[in-house]
């Protein structure tokens, strides 16, 4: 009987053993997690290993669903063209096995990153300023490289962090830069979300003010268009010759209708999450035709680059949005960061982050302008420093239409990024 | 002047739009001694099926027939889900709502999409001069579409055999349905009737602005509205309501000037503390019954 319940004893424990190492279930080497010999599930090439990427998105019932989801499909669909085209270093890649819906939430963004962070090679996305700084010291301790899904400047000092396109802080300073230059505003007032969304971008406002020698207030507004009468009010009162606008769009649009319903006659720049093209049918439209410009990090989806075409083939019948435009330029440096370590035959996480470091330049096919996605220098030297502005337009797939090119505006050129802007405002 | 009276007319709008919420509660309240955490998803799902009728018929008729949808889809999701669990502890069902909450809201905002939407409403950001003072239409049509509905429910509930029927219940259950009062049809009503009203809050809210997937946090606001003016009050609901609104809206406007020290967004929490003000002097809110409980 002893011997018996002995040999139980010992089978379980080589079975345990066995199958903790991979074995039985072959679908992760032990040196690197997330790179496999077996191919992906539905693999494009079938010889090919797999490469797994997680993506932590905002998927059901969080603020940003409208942009996080055109943003996980176009990543879906990028990836898929970079599997066709062969893959990268004999390995396909997978963005569609580990996808979690964070809800916008940081403790269930950190929840659900620990489930996935054994599995993945990397994160494809991470999105969220607040949500990412819920993990952002687990990523650098294992050494997980991802990309953001959103703009704040702390992510030029992250060396884990692929950063695509300039910080709302750069993007305001070049707004206000936009505006002295066509219509000379002597006033600015700043009307934003708090945290390091609305806060990085009102810094970068402050900085352009002081830089151009205008006046200068910030009103940290909170979400919800029944908490918009403050703002409305500050407006009203103050008469700013222009706002920077960082909310999302329901509330930029109900900040922009009933302070024009109130008489305020003045200009608006919103930074790029201040926009959906469903504001055109809003009541609020008029004044918004009227009043207000978008600034974005990068041309919208109609744009004919081979990027953008790449993008619009790769997703076929889509209602256009920029989310698919932001979920694909995001994911270009990750390209080059896995094509850089698989050249170096380091497909690992030390070798993924080592290959970032050797990163100088990324090729957006056009996207982003040449010299973009330098991750090899400091903050300073490795931010992008041009954006571009945008004015509603009916006629326009997204509903705007570029009306100054990417631009780097003499604030933001002359600008010393030693820290987040948002800790300056 | 002027802007202490947009100021107030704002206040009284979105007053009137927590009033509406807060009723929901309330309603729900007395006849299961339940809170309903569900409202927000069927303020929401109100909002978002306007916004899908109003392209096909008149906004008006497009507002009876959402508010008659989502109390249809309140009645059967009490049928379902909530009235299994008569009998079980009022925590317990009080969870089931967030749940319920969850996964209408979730099912609701596969309908958004990826744009906002409108209501079509026919007043938008117009207005209109009342001695003198400029006061958005949307505010108006907010106010008054409240006294009307709150005219109504009063009416129902005094003049009626089935409003009678449910004030017996919401007394004493076992006592009802001692006497006939069919205590199951009590319950599914005053849910249809919670949902039919959170789906005007949620069209009203949307009227002058947008439709999006967040507009459902503006329901949480009935939360200290219900609680200052009795969690058992009809009349305690609406005047809890107003007041919040009125709080919200004068301290958004003067605080900045009057105390800025208290910070940059202190209108957010005047609510909260309206309420707890109201608490320390009655414990039960303004008009909330005081619970006596023998020893």
């Amino acid at each position: 009987m002893k011997s018996r319940i002995g040999a139980v004893l010992t089978a379980g424990v080589l079975t345990v053993s066995v199958s903790g190492c991979g074995v039985f279930r072959g679908d992760e080497d032990s040196s690197a997690p997330g790179v496999t010999k077996d191919a992906c599930p539905n693999a494009v090439n079938k010889n090919n290993g797999c490469i797994y990427l997680g993506a932590i998105s905002d998927l059901t019932v969080g603020p940003f669903k409208t942009l996080a989801v055109p943003i996980t499909e176009a990543q879906k669909a990028f990836w898929k063209r970079v599997n066709q085209q062969g893959g990268i270093g004999g390995y396909d890649i997978d963005v569609t096995k580990y996808v979690r819906d964070n809800k916008y939430n940081p403790e269930t963004h950190n929840q659900v990153y620990q489930e996935i962070k054994g599995k993945v090679l990397a994160l494809a996305q991470t999105l969220g300023s607040p949500t990412t700084a819920a993990i952002i010291k687990d990523l650098k301790s294992s050494k997980i490289v991802a990309a953001p899904a959103s703009w704040t400047s702390a992510w030029n000092f992250e060396d884990v962090i692929l950063e695509s396109g300039a910080s709302y802080c750069i993007e305001s300073m070049n707004a206000i830069d936009y505006a002295v230059e066509t219509f000379k505003p002597k006033s600015v007032m700043a009307v934003h979300y708090a945290g390091d969304y609305g806060a990085d971008a009102a810094a970068g406002a402050k900085a352009g003010a002081a830089a151009q020698k205008l006046t200068f207030n910030a009103i940290e507004t909170p979400q919800g268009q029944d908490n918009q009468g403050r703002a409305v009010d500050a407006i009203v009162k103050g008469k700013p010759d222009l706002v920077i606008l960082t909310t999302g769009p329901t509330d930029a649009a109900t900040v922009i209708g009933q302070a024009a319903a109130r008489g305020y006659k003045g200009r608006y720049i919103g930074t790029s999450p201040s926009w959906n093209k469903g504001l055109l049918k809003s009541p609020a439209a008029p004044a918004i035709k009227a009043q207000y410009l978008q600034s974005a990090p990068w041309a919208p989806f109609q744009t004919q680059t081979p990027g953008h075409q790449a993008m619009r083939q790769a997703l076929g019948q889509v209602d256009p949005n920029d989310g698919y435009t932001s979920g694909w330029v995001w994911s270009y440096p990750l390209k080059a960061a896995l094509q850089k370590a698989a050249a170096n035959k380091e497909l690992t996480r030390d070798g993924l982050l080592k290959a970032v470091k050797q990163i100088t330049q990324v090729d957006y096919e056009g996207m982003m302008p040449t010299g973009s996605g330098n991750f090899a220098g400091d903050a300073g030297t490795g931010a992008v420093r041009t954006s571009l502005i945008a004015k509603p337009d009916d006629k326009e797939q997204t509903g705007v239409k570029v009306i100054k090119e990417a631009f780097t505006g003499p604030t933001a050129k002359a600008y010393t990024l030693d820290a987040p802007c948002f800790g300056k405002l | 002047m002027t802007e202490f009276w947009q100021s107030v007319a704002r206040g009284l709008g979105n007053g009137s739009i927590y009033a509406l919420l807060a009723l929901g509660f309330v309603i729900i309240y007395k006849s299961t001694r339940v809170v309903s955490f569900a409202q927000p998803a069927f303020m929401l799902a109100g909002a978002v099926l306007v916004t899908y009728l109003a392209a096909e018929v008149n906004f008006f008729l497009a507002l009876v027939l959402s508010a008659l949808a989502v109390a249809l889809l309140a009645l059967g999701v009490e049928r379902v889900t909530v009235r299994p669990m008569v009998g079980k502890p009022v925590f317990v069902v009080a969870i089931i709502t967030l749940g319920l909450d969850i996964v209408i809201r979730v099912i609701v905002n596969g309908f958004i999409g990826l744009d906002v939407r409108q209501v079509g409403d026919p007043w938008g950001l117009q207005t209109v001069n009342l001695l003198g003072v400029p006061v958005q239409q949307r505010y108006l049509a907010m106010l008054l579409t409240t006294a009307l509905m709150v005219a109504a429910l009063f009416a129902f509930f005094r003049y009626t055999r089935f409003g009678l029927a449910m004030r017996a219940a919401a007394f004493d259950q076992e006592t009802a349905l001692a006497q006939g009062v069919p205590v199951g049809a009590v319950f599914a009503t005053s849910w249809a009737m919670a949902g039919g009203l959170a789906a005007v809050a949620g069209v009203l809210v949307g009227s002058g602005a947008s439709v999006d997937q967040n507009l459902w946090i503006i329901a949480l606001k009935a939360l200290p509205a219900i609680i200052l003016g009795g969690l058992d009050s009809l009349g305690g609901a609406v005047a809890g309501g107003l007041a919040v609104g009125l709080v919200e809206s004068l301290v958004g406007t003067y605080q900045a000037d009057l105390a800025p020290w208290l910070g940059q967004n202190f209108a957010v929490v005047s609510p909260y503390v309206l309420m707890l003000l109201v608490l320390l002097m009655k414990p039960y809110g303004l008009f909330g019954t005081p619970e006596v409980e023998r020893v």
